[in-house]
């Protein structure tokens, strides 16, 4: 935590646009998927399910 | 439903709205969404063919990401949930466990998840009612910081709050979780996600020392 007062944002800005953060296309599309519109196909195509994948994992971690 | 995006999908209504926040806090998003999404379960076609369309520059994470797109036009569907199955789930268990308690204190349930759940009951977020699994999976951790960012639990959290929820929840263990999915041996397009997850959470934590 800090307990300075002034917000150096300029400075963060400009890290993060140096870094390439901003260079990367196609991550809007990726992140704004809403679980409804994942979820049909993901049906289709797999059987696993982070339900059962944790299940799995709570059976084991019994064991 | 599964856990991770319950947590989203109980509170992503308001984030339908839009928020002005900078434009590189929402790439900060969308880097979360992304990893979430890939993480919570494995990647099904349309979301490979999104993942195929990613480009970057030539900085490190550019080249990481264009790696991790180059990487998903060389395989399909069925080979990614065989590998999801081989890193996460497994015979016996999978080669990762992608959860805090886990990585924290080797067994699952325990004083972190406590700590992660008493977080959220500040920041107004809770699991939908139906969903019994823990909120420490890595995939969880990744849409809410991503809510965070983009006000999707109420208005946008400031740098400090996401800060606060970072140093507590996801440095301790998520930077060390990528580094070993990186290196994993089931791993192949998943090597490519871990190196972008590492890399981000440098930059992550690199841009919290400096804000």
């Amino acid at each position: 935590m800090s307990d300075r007062p002034e917000k150096p944002t300029a400075k963060r800005r400009e890290f993060l646009k140096l870094v390439g953060l901003g260079s990367v296309a196609g991550a809007a599309t990726l992140a704004t998927g809403r679980p409804a519109a994942a979820e049909a196909p993901q049906a289709k195509t797999s059987g696993y399910r982070e339900t059962e994948h944790i299940r799995k994992y709570y059976e084991t971690a019994r064991s | 439903m599964d856990g991770a995006r319950a947590i989203s999908g109980t509170i992503s209504p308001s984030s339908e709205i839009p928020v002005p926040i900078p434009e590189e806090e929402q790439m900060r998003a969308e880097f979360y969404g992304m990893l979430a999404r890939v993480l919570v379960a494995p990647p099904d076609d349309a979301l490979l063919g999104a993942l195929a369309r990613l480009s970057g520059d030539d900085s490190e994470l550019g080249a990481a990401v264009r790696d991790l797109a180059h990487r998903v036009g060389a395989t399909n569907a069925e080979a990614v949930a065989r590998e999801y199955h081989d890193l996460f789930i497994g015979l016996g268990r999978g080669e990762l466990l992608p959860y805090a308690s886990y990585y924290l204190t080797g067994f699952l349930h325990e004083k972190p998840l406590a700590d992660l759940r008493g977080a959220f009951a500040k920041l107004g977020i809770e699991r939908a009612s139906a969903v019994k699994e823990p909120e420490d999976h890595i995939a969880a951790l990744c849409d809410v910081m991503a809510g965070l960012i983009t006000g999707a639990f109420g208005p946008p959290a400031s740098i400090e709050t996401q800060r606060t929820f970072f140093d507590a929840f996801i440095a301790p263990w998520v930077p060390r979780f990528f580094h070993d999915l990186e290196a994993a041996q089931s791993a192949t397009l998943y090597t490519a996600v871990g190196r972008v997850g590492r890399l981000f959470m440098h930059i992550e934590q690199t841009a919290f020392a400096i804000a």
